[in-house]
């Protein structure tokens, strides 16, 4: 393109009188810069939206630092916003939404990632073709319709038959995993022996871990089945439906990834005799990683950043649950502290419950920018690595 | 490791991911069915008169002579609970102080609870709200309401451990040899000739205004508030969008200024949508005063700008999806740089762009958080055209929100939740399904 440029700059220096008159082609000229510059301005006003956003959301965060000190805000987990002497302690705020997000991150990666794979490199084209509609479905519905989702019929389901669906997914997931290990195990045990004692070793292998395992899924089923959830709207129920909310981006990001792995490396792994599972677990997913890992952090901002289902659905409770890890209990987040609070604070403009909910927001601003970064820089670069 | 074992690993492996993409496929069954099935049941479900006869007294739909011999013939069918009650009242007058005692407050209960079911009783005063005018509009509340009639919910709170365990006490028991007595079988086995309920189709749901909020009539200002704020948004964000997308692919060289725009277009789009709602809030609102306080115009601006970077990847992508020859062969015919996105680039890439567009339309339409500091009110009119630059608006998403946990009387209502949602979606899906169809034919047309 840059020599073909060239080109035609040499040839019209060479004949102008061909073209146009002089000042004919000065102002067609001028006329292009001008509209070059107009184009410009006009794409440039997405640099002055997210300058202006920073600015405004930066320009009501200030105050609340300056006058309460970031002190409280990020190690106290008392929030009483509205109390005669106010405190704003976030910690369990700030708790809530990296418990959600962490626990949506938890459903949605190997979801997303084998649903990659599978897209990818098992399933033909022609399925392929329903299976995107799908996933392009599962984008489009509002987030709105989510929460009312996790708020009207998954909170119900959770608190009266929440113990036997958690009892039912260990079984699910639990065991084919277990069968797999104990194959595995009892394969690589094996051959360690010499023939006469392998079959022996081998079916002991299986008897005894199966039936452990066996005792071990009963115990846990057994236990969960038990389990009484005081409130369906509770960290859980947000971190499943978040976690399928986040799936299409993981699946549609790391899909890219993998098809930009080339053929030659897999056409390579399968002519040394490699399995399919083999060749995507030791060459294409390593050559992916960096891609896959810009989807990991796209999904957790749009975990992190999602408002409504977290609003209607995580129980908003200012606590960090005891103990820490315990999904069931409710949590609040820092979407739903500034959609929620916004409310009341929105009268008293100007007060420090007011500025601090600019300050959280800009927490989020600051978290989703440098996440932003981060993805696009190591797509770049594994895109260098792929071209170069 | 075996070979037979590598290969069992193997099928477990895409096994896994035929599971993950089945369970991604349940998920969206799942999400999807109660809302197709209950939503329809804000549209068409089993009325009682009292449906008909709000739709004769608000909108004069139906026929008058028949509705109100239906209603004729309720009230007749209801006289009897009435004598019941007054016969016992006129019994209460006249007995001991203490018995009155013992009777008048379940008696009142029992009234309150028949309120609620049939509406007020003859020659009572007509109330103030709406909601106690008339009796249940649905046979499904009815029968809600019949149990609430015929029961008395009772708490027991002597287990300290495990809170409140509710029982349900038959009011028939408390009222046991008194007049009331044989009310109550004879309510629960007359109440389909004291309420004639019918199946009947109301598809003024969706072009209703709603009365007393939302516990009658249908969504008409949520769909039209929706409506303004997603073309308002559009209306920002096409041409911004498209002239980015135009000079980014074909104008722009890789300068260094172009690549902090790329970083700025994908900062734009992974900003949370609750800090654009601050942010219209503390600019368009608090700063450049576009309206003196939330209204549609600040919400489709604050939406503009979270759908631009959507709308200009879209339309870049479909640009560079032109092929080369196009515009190299209106190059060589002499036509300027200008003049061939005109006349040649844009209308190849046309059904991409409507896409991309058709798409942002629906996340406009679909989104909730930008719009609750910026637009968005709980109970409005629907709005003329000139008040958009003025008024805020009630919204399809913000309404689902706002009935599903801040009405007062949420279950009362769920229809009409489960109505404003299944619209919703089906807006959202209906756009998104016409973006499918249109990039599978425009596939087609640049392959051919």
């Amino acid at each position: 393109m840059d020599t073909k440029t060239q080109n035609i700059a040499l040839h019209d220096r060479d004949m102008p009188s061909l073209l146009l008159s002089h000042s004919a082609r000065r102002r067609q000229r001028l006329a292009a810069v001008l509209g070059n510059g107009l184009l410009l301005a006009v794409t440039s006003f997405s640099m002055l939206a997210v300058l202006f956003i920073f600015l405004f959301i930066a320009r009501d965060a200030l105050p609340f630092f300056q006058h309460d000190g970031l002190r409280e805000f990020f190690t106290s987990t008392r929030w009483y916003p509205s109390a005669g002497n106010p405190e704003f302690g976030a910690l369990a705020i700030f708790f809530g939404s990296a418990m959600v997000t962490f626990g949506a991150i938890l459903v949605a990666v190997p979801l997303g990632i084998a649903a990659a794979v599978c897209l990818s490199d098992v399933i033909p084209f022609a399925l392929r073709q329903f299976v995107k509609p799908v996933i392009e479905m599962l984008a489009a519905i509002p987030s709105v319709a989510y929460g009312f989702f996790a708020l009207v019929v998954f909170a119900p389901l959770l608190q009266q038959q929440g113990g036997h669906l958690l009892a039912v997914a260990v079984w699910i997931i639990g065991l084919p995993s277990a069968v797999l290990a104990i194959i595995v195990l009892s394969d690589v045990a094996g051959d360690r022996l010499n023939d006469r004692f392998q079959s022996l070793a081998r079916w002991g292998i299986i008897i005894v871990l199966g039936s452990g395992a066996l005792v071990g899924l009963m115990v846990i089923g057994k236990s969960l089945s038990a389990l009484r959830i005081a409130s369906g709207t509770n960290a859980f129920n947000v971190a499943i439906i978040l976690g399928i909310m986040a799936l299409p981006t993981i699946v549609s990001v790391s899909e890219d990834a993998l098809q930009s792995v080339g053929r030659e490396l897999r056409e390579g792994s399968y002519a040394l005799g490699a399995t399919r599972a083999e060749t995507i677990v030791k060459i294409v997913l390593p050559a992916a990683a960096s891609g896959i890992l810009a989807a990991v952090i796209l999904g957790v901002m749009r975990a992190i950043g999602e408002t409504m289902v977290v609003w209607m659905a995580s129980g908003n409770a200012s606590q960090i649950p005891q103990p820490w890890y315990n999904m069931l209990e409710p949590v609040r987040t820092l979407t739903a502290t500034i959609a929620g609070d916004m409310g009341e604070a929105d009268q008293v403009t100007g007060s420090s419950r007011y500025h601090v909910l600019f300050a959280m927001a800009f927490c989020l601003l600051v978290f989703s920018f440098v996440c932003n970064l981060a993805s696009e820089r190591i797509i770049r670069r594994a895109r260098q690595k792929a071209g170069g | 490791m075996n070979l037979k074992t590598r290969k069992i690993l193997d099928r477990a492996f895409a096994g896994s991911g035929v599971f993950s993409i089945l369970l991604m496929t349940a998920a969206l069954v799942v999400l999807l069915a109660p809302m197709l099935i209950r939503g329809w049941s804000a549209i068409y479900f089993v009325a009682t008169v009292e449906h008909r006869q709000l739709m004769l007294e608000r909108f004069e739909r139906g026929n008058p002579e028949r509705v109100a011999a239906e209603i004729n013939a309720a009230i007749a069918a209801r006289a009897p609970l009435y004598r019941m009650i007054a016969a016992f009242e006129k019994q209460l007058e006249t007995c001991d102080p203490e018995n009155r005692k013992r009777y008048a407050p379940p008696l009142r209960e029992l009234k309150k609870a028949l309120h609620s079911l049939l509406g007020p009783a003859p020659g009572a005063i007509r109330p103030m709200l709406m909601r106690d005018q008339y009796g249940q509009m649905r046979w499904d509340r009815a029968l809600v309401k019949l149990r609430n009639v015929l029961y008395r919910e009772a708490w027991d709170y002597s287990d300290p451990t495990r809170g409140g365990i509710k029982s349900l006490k038959p009011r028939a028991a408390e009222f046991a040899g008194t007049p009331v007595e044989p009310l109550f079988a004879y309510l629960e086995n007359n109440l389909d000739k004291m309420l004639l309920p019918r199946r009947t189709l109301y598809w003024q749901f969706l072009t209703d205004n709603s009365f007393d909020s939302h516990f009658f009539g249908g969504i008409w200002p949520e769909i039209l508030g929706t409506f303004y704020l997603a073309v308002g948004a559009m209306l920002f964000a096409i041409p911004l969008g498209l002239i980015a997308a135009i000079y980014l692919t074909e104008y722009a060289r890789e300068t260094r200024l172009i690549g902090i725009l790329r970083t700025c277009i994908s900062t734009l789009a992974g900003v949370p949508s609750i800090v654009f709602g601050l942010f219209g809030l503390a600019f368009f609102i608090n700063t450049l005063k576009v309206s003196s306080s939330k209204s549609v115009l600040a919400g489709a601006l604050t939406l503009a700008l979270m759908i631009l970077p959507t709308l200009i990847r879209a339309s870049e992508e479909a640009i560079r999806a032109v092929p080369h020859t196009y515009k190299e062969a209106a190059l060589s015919l002499g036509a300027g740089r200008w003049h061939t996105v005109m006349s040649v680039i844009l209308p190849a890439a046309l059904p991409g762009i409507l896409t991309g567009i058709v798409i942002s339309m629906g996340r406009a339409a679909g989104e909730t958080a930008p719009i609750i500091f910026t637009a968005a009110v709980s109970v409005g009119k629907p709005l003329a055209l000139w008040q958009v630059f003025s008024q805020p608006t009630p919204a399809l998403s913000w309404n689902i929100y706002n009935l599903a946990t801040e009405h007062e009387a949420v279950d009362a209502i769920r229809h009409v939740q489960y109505g404003l949602v299944l619209t919703l979606v089906a807006l959202v899906l209906v756009l998104n399904l016409a973006a499918i169809f249109l990039r599978a034919r425009v596939s087609k047309h640049l392959k051919g």
